[in-house]
């Protein structure tokens, strides 16, 4: 009954009290909404990109059947197809549907010279058999026999009138023969303008090839849709095309349904396990997509964080509006006290503000955040793409789910930062808001106590010395560095916070002429609570954007010298299609031999690489003259190797590692490695240990001899030349993209170009999201100085009646902006270098095992400071040239 | 819908089709002095009479023919009495060209052409059901056929050729569908392999292109396991296999068959079809044979022979109406009389709808009744050609 009342008082209250308040000032309740939304919006955003970034396929049979119930993929290199004999044979009178799958990368050929690495779109090319697939797809979704399309008299409507334009070429066989049909998605036919019958110029390895559209894979109605970068082309084609016939890169298994289905599954598995022992790793795909999530799993936790940090900001900023709207209603709640409403019943409303202002910021955040996603998706997937594997989203989509979480967090977050003013309004005794001069809270709160800070600090630096969270396949995630800095910043806060007052009085003894600055440190020798607040909030943001500038500086020098020091060859060759981390196009030795036999060439290297499994994790395995290195391309030892290294005589069971992969696996020198290879497991002892920035998941390097023996391929992923002298670069360069305008070709200036550029392109959302720390940092000193003006209504009126012009008011109040943001920004260059360290020397080399050199960047710095001082300088005038012109009866 | 359905994947439907109309060579010969060109116009192999067949390469496969086939059917008793039906059939279809036009010089695992269709039924009798299943490959790891024996296999499906010695010809065939039944059987002739045709050609036509080599094992003792759900029993009774190669193609005016294989209980065993003419009538190129214990087929005319259809069932799936009750008269095996005898499903539902193939028709075992209403043997029927029309698949 009692509740029921109150519930029915706070009703009153929001429709009397809060509605009036949101319809008089539309500006700052929108202001509030917007905040919280852009919080959730950021959010939002970076985790719908993220997740579409991730979502690949990891089995072809799931689009035209139920998922396979296994995979068998090689534990090093691909298989050879002759394993599905073995298979079948192996597997007896088991009705089960074998699915071979090759696949490789490709790419259009460039339109100019000028464009850089990754902006052409890299394709997928999945080949699978088009007959026999159709046995898993038959009877269970017949709308997925798509391939009949196309051809003579399939499919019906428009796409087969085409098709019978384009004539015999697409004939039911000829897909077969021609060897270069190609099968799209609705998706990409569509942004492409592609129609059966056209022609669709892809680079795979060192040439060009002209396939031939053969249909268009129409969209599931249910179930999943093919990506749109992957084309499917029929298995034998696909084999010539990308020169590797009778490779196969996986091996799906459908066991056909019916009775005793699970006890069969486990039969096949039990089949292929002991059949496959050594050769092959056998999977379920949801087995291998999380394997796929896992490689990626510390760069998304890294994103996740840096959104949540926007939310972090929103959250304060809420804070700080409805603390100050408490100050301003503070007349009003006295009233309602005195009338005999509770001060339960008052919490209760102002919480129910809070949670309104949370559901229409959410509402508007999600809308935001979906839109945010579209963009973040591609940031996002561009990062991905150049650092790990082939994504293509362009898209993100939003479920119920995430609506609905979206709105919880956002509805979440206003109600826990509308907890202490609702507090602070309960808690107000009637006396005290009838009177006109009633002192404002100093905030005397345990947390404003600089041992608490202190405490924060010490408890970073025992957080910093913690070692990361270890995933399967050696992947980390530094969550207690994370923490290590988030006490750092909080505890730097409250340091900061507390130095006001003495800062304050330090500076009041050398401006005692002035009367505004000497109004604005009076002020500040007794700090409230929401200065401090707007202090700490100051140092976070900028504490955060610097330690991250630092980073991104110590990054950029360290990646600069390594850069110097191994790219000291003059030219540099890879396939055109070579567009991201994942490529698989590769260089045949005919067109390699051709290249290094020129007369231009002094000396030369070839280099392989792939991708090889060594125990739960996957890492790179590379083939190189590893002489030519010490001639031409000095590497930068983090552990010097031995002598014998150098000579293909006595190096068969030595390799060197990269420092990213000793910190992933935890073999360094000395140690035994067992590296599988298609012909048998080789031991290997790690003869020294590299810096290598190109690749976090490691890297083994052998020499290139034993690498082909090993491999029984002599397929390159990309040639190193030393030219004569008196050769020019361009020169050579220009003729050899004229003799293979497959290959791409880049010197030395160009090659360091682009590497700096891809490095720099993964800090970009890095770098968007800091800067949003720093607005909503700077809005929160603004409307912190307004609250307070408020709260000196009283005080303004007795300046003014004492002569105090408007300008001279406006001043006092920049004063004390700039004092907040002095002490806030200063702390946070302060925290920021120990940040910074925490950044390179945990985070960093937890997450990627990267050492860096650490490097302030001092102009950045300062320019930052200056920055937050000239705008903190602006909002606060601003705000004092309003707050001069309140007037002291006013009634809210 | 049906018409959808046949439309939705013609391709494969024509293959299917170009093999099943194979068996037109069923066709009796027509004349002594049969004289057809060595290659039709697209340059496969037109069969040539006086062939000498050798064995056991020629069960295997034949290259340089467009069609080539292996058909299975069989009755079976379960040890716990069940009664089981199966029928599994091996195509294999040449591609477009002589050698598939992929001019391969080494084989490889996945070759442009031929193409292997494969399907297998198996009914149970007292249960009701009837399964069936399609399979599609190309030549190579998973569908081929030996060039030297019986050796064909599409998926884990295969049919084998395991004589040995001296004794009577044996075959294993080991087939099923998907995880719902399964056989493996070993099948051994109680007759040596009957040519069907005159001078070991079987002409279907006026064309002197379209015939074929049609050689049948007509009584095969047959024993082994089969599965259907979880219930595994071992089995035996009697199977009939067919092998034919051609290059034939379909004429125009011929709109459907109906066939049968029968196998009495007195050890004689025929083989009949009636080629369906669009206007209704009887093409004159169907036949009846009769097969006694020397394995010499002996043809009648379509004069001579009646093919009555004394019921119908109409399929729930593709709405066609099919005469799946038939009484066979004809001059008797021995004497002067004539002989009828009532062929009866043993399940009406036995309709074969390859989605694959896109064509439905009816294929089911039944039992064979003579004039007093006694059981005298087991047939198998095939009726093709009442689902749509398989003249526009050759257009």
């Amino acid at each position: 009954m009692r509740s029921g009342t109150d519930k029915g008082m706070v009703r009153l209250l929001l429709a009397s009290t809060t509605w009036r308040h949101w319809r008089r000032e539309p500006r700052q309740t929108a202001l509030l909404v917007c905040i919280l939304a852009l919080g959730v919006a950021v959010y939002l955003s970076i985790r719908l990109a993220n997740r579409a970034a991730v979502a690949s396929f990891a089995n072809f049979a799931g689009l035209v059947t139920e998922e396979s119930d296994w995979v068998v993929t090689a534990t090093a290199g691909d298989l050879p197809e002759t394993v599905l004999v073995e298979m079948r044979e192996a597997l007896g009178t088991r009705a089960v549907d074998l699915v071979p799958v090759l696949e490789t990368t490709a790419t259009p050929p460039r339109r100019s010279e000028s464009e850089s690495m990754g902006e052409r779109p890299t394709f997928t090319l999945v080949g699978v058999d088009l007959v026999s697939v159709q046995n898993a797809a038959v009877g269970r979704r017949q709308d997925r026999a798509w391939f009949g399309q196309g051809t003579e008299g399939g499919g019906g409507g428009d796409a087969t009138k085409e098709a019978d334009a384009a004539g015999a070429a697409l004939a039911f066989w000829s897909v077969f023969t021609n060897g270069v049909a190609v099968f799209v998605p609705e998706e990409r036919a569509r942004l492409d303008g592609l129609k059966v019958g056209s022609r669709m110029p892809l680079l795979i390895n060192d040439a060009e090839r002209e396939l031939l559209v053969a249909g268009i894979v129409p969209r599931a109605q249910e179930g999943p849709n093919p990506p749109s970068n992957m084309l499917v082309m029929d298995l034998p084609a696909l084999q010539a095309v990308s020169m590797r016939t009778g490779r196969l890169d996986r091996v799906e298994f459908r066991v056909a349904p019916g009775h005793g289905l699970a006890a069969r599954r486990a039969e096949v598995r039990d089949v292929l396990a002991r059949l496959g022992e050594g050769r092959w790793r056998l999977a379920t795909p949801s087995e291998r997509r999380e394997a796929g999530e896992t490689m990626t799993r510390a760069f998304r936790l890294n994103l996740t964080i840096l959104s949540l940090l926007a939310l972090l900001v929103g959250l304060y900023l809420v804070f700080q509006a409805l603390d100050g709207a408490v100050v301003r209603r503070r007349e009003e709640i006295g009233i309602l006290r005195s009338l005999g409403v509770t001060a339960t019943t008052v919490r209760r409303a102002w919480l129910a503000e809070a949670a309104l202002l949370g559901l229409a910021g959410g509402c508007m955040g999600a809308l935001l955040g979906w839109a945010g996603a579209q963009g973040a998706v591609r940031l996002v997937g561009r990062t991905m793409n150049a650092l790990y594997q082939a994504t293509n989203v362009r898209s993100a989509s939003m479920s119920w789910e995430e609506l609905c979480g979206a709105l919880v967090l956002s509805v979440a977050a206003a109600v826990v930062a509308g907890w202490w003013p609702a507090r602070v309004a309960s808690g107000l005794p009637p006396a005290q808001v009838m009177l006109r001069h009633a002192p404002q809270p100093t905030g005397g709160a345990w947390w404003t106590r600089p041992w608490v800070g202190l405490m924060a600090m010490a408890l970073g630096g025992v957080l910093s010395r913690l070692g990361p969270l270890r995933f399967e396949g050696g992947f980390r995630f530094p969550a207690a560095g994370y923490g290590a800095a988030l006490a750092w910043v909080l505890g730097g806060g409250v340091v900061a916070g507390a130095l006001l007052g003495p800062v304050a009085r330090m500076l009041g003894r050398w401006s005692r002429r002035s009367a505004p600055v000497h109004l604005a440190l009076a002020h500040l020798r007794r700090p409230s609570g929401r200065h401090r607040l707007a202090a700490a909030g100051l140092l976070v943001a900028v504490a955060m954007t610097s330690g991250m500038a630092i980073l991104v500086a110590s990054f950029d020098r360290t990646m600069r010298g390594w850069i110097e020091r191994t790219f000291q060859a003059d030219l540099y060759i890879s396939s055109d299609g070579a567009q991201s981390a994942s490529t698989q196009n590769r260089i045949p030795e005919a067109t390699w031999r051709a290249v290094v036999n020129r007369p231009e060439v002094a000396d030369w290297n070839v280099i392989h690489a792939t991708p090889v499994q060594l125990g739960a994790g996957e890492t790179i395995l590379a083939g190189a003259d590893l002489a030519f290195s010490r001639r031409h391309a000095p590497l930068a030892w983090r552990d010097p190797p031995e002598p014998a290294i150098w000579d293909p005589r006595l190096n068969e069971d030595l390799a060197l590692v990269s420092e990213a992969f000793v910190e992933r696996f935890g073999l360094g020198r000395g140690a035994v490695l067992e590296l599988p290879t298609p012909t048998g497991t080789r031991r290997l002892r790690v003869a020294g240990v590299f810096s290598d920035y190109g690749n976090e998941r490691g890297s083994i390097v052998v020499e290139r001899v034993h690498y082909e023996r090993w491999h029984g391929t002599t397929m390159a992923s990309s040639i190193v030349l030393a030219l004569k002298p008196g050769a020019g670069d361009e020169a050579v360069r220009s003729a050899l993209r004229v003799a293979h305008p497959g290959l791409q070709v880049l010197t030395n200036a160009h090659l360091r170009r682009e590497v700096l550029r891809v490095f720099r392109q993964t800090f970009a959302i890095t770098h968007a999201l800091e800067l949003i720390g720093v607005v909503v940092a700077v809005a929160g000193l603004g409307m912190t100085l307004a609250a307070v003006l408020l709260e000196r209504r009283g005080t303004l009126t007795t300046l003014r009646a004492l002569g105090m012009t408007r300008g001279e008011m406006a001043g006092a109040t920049a004063v004390e902006g700039m004092m907040l943001a002095g002490v806030g920004g200063m702390g946070g260059l302060v925290a920021s270098l120990g940040l910074g360290w925490l950044l390179i020397f945990v985070v960093n080399r937890q997450t990627f095992g990267w050492t860096l050199q650490y490097t302030a960047p001092w102009a950045t710095m300062a320019a930052l400071m200056a920055l937050v001082m000239a705008s903190a300088a602006l909002v606060s005038w601003a705000v004092g040239r309003w707050g001069a012109d309140l007037p002291s009866d006013r009634q809210e | 819908m049906k018409g959808m359905r046949m439309r939705g994947n013609h391709c494969m439907g024509r293959l299917l089709l170009l093999a099943v109309v194979a068996g037109v060579g069923w066709f009796g010969a027509r004349g002594q002095d049969f004289a057809p060109p060595p290659r039709t116009p697209d340059g496969f192999l037109v069969p040539q009479p006086g062939r000498r067949f050798e064995w056991p390469r020629d069960h295997g496969r034949h290259d340089g023919f467009k069609i080539e086939w292996w058909y299975v059917t069989g009755q079976l008793t379960a040890e716990d009495g069940r009664e089981l039906g199966y029928q599994l059939t091996f195509f294999r279809n040449a591609g477009p060209t002589p050698g598939g036009g992929m001019g391969a010089a080494q084989p490889s695992l996945f070759a442009h052409a031929p193409l292997h269709l494969a399907h297998c039924a198996v009914v149970d009798v007292a249960s009701g059901r009837f399964l069936h299943e399609s399979r599609i490959n190309r030549e190579g790891w998973d569908a081929g056929a030996s060039a030297e024996t019986l050796k064909v296999h599409n998926g884990w499906w295969r049919l084998e050729r395991t004589t040995s010695g001296p004794g009577p010809e044996t075959m294993d065939l080991r087939a099923g569908v998907r995880g719902e039944a399964s056989l493996e059987l070993r099948l051994v002739a109680e007759k040596p392999v009957v040519v069907f045709g005159t001078n070991g050609v079987s002409r279907k036509g006026r064309d002197p292109t379209a015939a074929s080599h049609y050689l049948t094992f007509t009584r095969l003792r047959t024993e082994g396991t089969a599965r259907v759900g979880g219930a595994s029993a071992r089995v035996q009774g009697v199977s009939w296999m067919d092998h034919e190669f051609s290059s034939s193609q379909l004429e125009a005016g011929q709109s459907g068959w109906d066939w049968a294989c029968v196998i009495l209980d007195d050890g004689t065993e025929i083989m009949a079809y009636r080629m369906r003419r669009e206007d209704g009538g009887t093409d004159p190129f169907s036949t009846l044979a009769w097969v006694g214990s020397d394995a010499t087929p002996r043809h009648v005319g379509p004069d001579r022979f009646q093919w009555e259809v004394t019921g119908r069932w109409t399929s729930g799936v593709t709405g066609a109406r099919y005469p799946n009750r038939v009484r066979l008269t004809a001059p008797a095996f021995q004497g002067t009389g004539t002989r009828a005898l009532s062929l009866e499903p043993l399940l009406d539902a036995q309709e074969i709808v390859d989605p694959l193939g896109g064509v439905a028709y009816w294929e089911g075992a039944c039992r064979v009744r003579d004039e007093s209403g006694k059981v005298v043997g087991r047939a198998y029927l095939e009726l093709a050609g009442y689902v749509g029309r398989l003249r526009d698949k050759f257009r």
